[in-house]
């Protein structure tokens, strides 16, 4: 590790102190700072594509957002953080495993002799894939969606309901309905 | 969204934090709260008579002090688990009194088999010592769930279990001070028994008790 290197850690922990008295410009800057190290470090863990590695430094954001009320002052910020990166991580490649699961069944080859209109039953499994993706979606996204779109509360009800901020209820209801329209895509190719 | 409008909008958000204590002053909140009630419920249940002679008795200390042990390190194992970064052999910790424990009525049961032979044993159904440690435990339970739920849980299932274990263990060791039953045995099948069925039910349903970080 060099010196330059400890300064910047010396410095992160002094900007997420910061940060958790509520000094919006260090809270900026300490995360800006972080995004590309936690880049680096998701890319280095993560063999996914470029948007699937954002997508994860996003959850790490958003992750050190909710629980930064348990980083100690007093101790190292880098553990504390690493946790959270290898946590998410480990989150992102079980996610990742389950679609693959699904895409091998959902692209069997299969031959039809015309496209017809959607049956009743077809409308029933649509339904029925739409209820699995919404229960396959991370817990934090499945709460957003279930509370903001299925029970129709406001962004101020479901924030206090859940403990959850409106932010975060914001981009987790904007990242599930993005990952449940790709769900959806592949399940009708 | 992108990442910077995220880390604007986070930035915008932010409020100050009531800082999570250390584990080890939230282990001393938790003993201090659950203690007392415990031995409150020993001592309303009726403390058993032979208690100041069995004091003498080395081998019953040893197995009192490893449960009670156990559920004090079990309780820093999960209070520590629920801060990011914190070191991972603190979670194998309880496994050494837990060790002592189960050595200790080992070699009890050992010296009964020796001394009178399996018939002589004594096993009979005593499922009374179920209910009795879930509601001596019940307190330490929701004061922990409590406390995990303030902090990051990143393992919901071990960390409900870690949790589970140290109130079983807190409810055990009330047992022992009001429940005249010593067999080894029967202290293993019906009291141990207990603790690790509550403990591994409790882990089954560590995301929903949990409340694990979205």
């Amino acid at each position: 590790m060099t010196a330059a290197d400890r300064d910047d850690k010396a410095e992160w922990r002094r900007l997420m102190t910061a940060a958790q008295d509520a000094d919006g410009a260090s809270y900026r800057r300490l995360l800006q700072e972080l995004q590309p190290v936690l880049r680096r470090v998701v890319a280095r863990r993560w063999r996914g594509t470029a948007e699937d590695v954002e997508d994860v430094v996003q959850e790490v954001l958003l992750s050190i957002h909710a629980v930064r009320h348990t980083y100690d002052p007093a101790r190292p910020l880098m553990p504390w953080l690493m946790a959270i990166v290898h946590h998410r991580v480990a989150d992102a490649a079980r996610r990742s495993g389950r679609r693959v699961a699904e895409f091998a069944v959902g692209n069997l080859e299969e031959t039809f002799g015309e496209i017809a209109a959607k049956s009743p039953s077809e409308s029933q499994a649509d339904g029925d894939a739409l209820r699995r993706a919404v229960s396959d979606l991370p817990s934090g996204q499945r709460r957003a969606i279930e509370m903001l779109k299925l029970r129709e509360m406001s962004l101020k009800e479901a924030a206090a309901t859940s403990g959850m901020s409106v932010t975060a209820l914001k981009v987790a209801v904007h990242r599930a309905v993005k990952r449940l329209r790709a769900t959806m895509r592949r399940d009708e190719d | 969204m992108d990442t910077k409008r995220l880390i604007e909008e986070l930035a915008k958000s932010a409020q100050p934090v009531r800082r999570l204590p250390r584990p080890e002053y939230r282990l001393l909140f938790w003993l201090a709260t659950t203690l007392p009630t415990v031995l409150l419920i020993a001592w309303a249940a009726g403390i058993r008579p032979d208690l100041a002679a069995k004091t003498t008795e080395p081998l019953f200390i040893i197995q009192v002090s490893a449960a009670l042990l156990t559920a004090v390190s079990a309780a820093w194992a999960t209070l520590s688990a629920v801060v990011p970064g914190e070191p991972r052999w603190k979670l194998a910790v309880p496994l050494i009194p837990f060790g002592v424990w189960m050595a200790a009525i080992g070699q009890q049961c050992w010296s009964e088999w020796r001394l009178f032979g399996a018939a002589g044993m004594e096993f009979r159904p005593d499922p009374a010592c179920i209910p009795a440690i879930a509601v001596i435990g019940a307190a330490p339970a929701v004061i922990m769930v409590t406390l995990i739920r303030r902090g990051a849980v990143l393992q919901p299932r071990l960390t409900v279990f870690l949790g589970a274990l140290a109130a079983a263990a807190l409810g055990h060791f009330g047992l022992r001070l009001s429940h005249p039953t010593d067999a080894g045995l029967m202290v293993l099948v019906w009291q141990v028994g207990t603790v690790a069925g509550l403990s591994a039910l409790a882990a089954l349903c560590g995301r929903a008790i949990a409340k694990p970080l979205a």
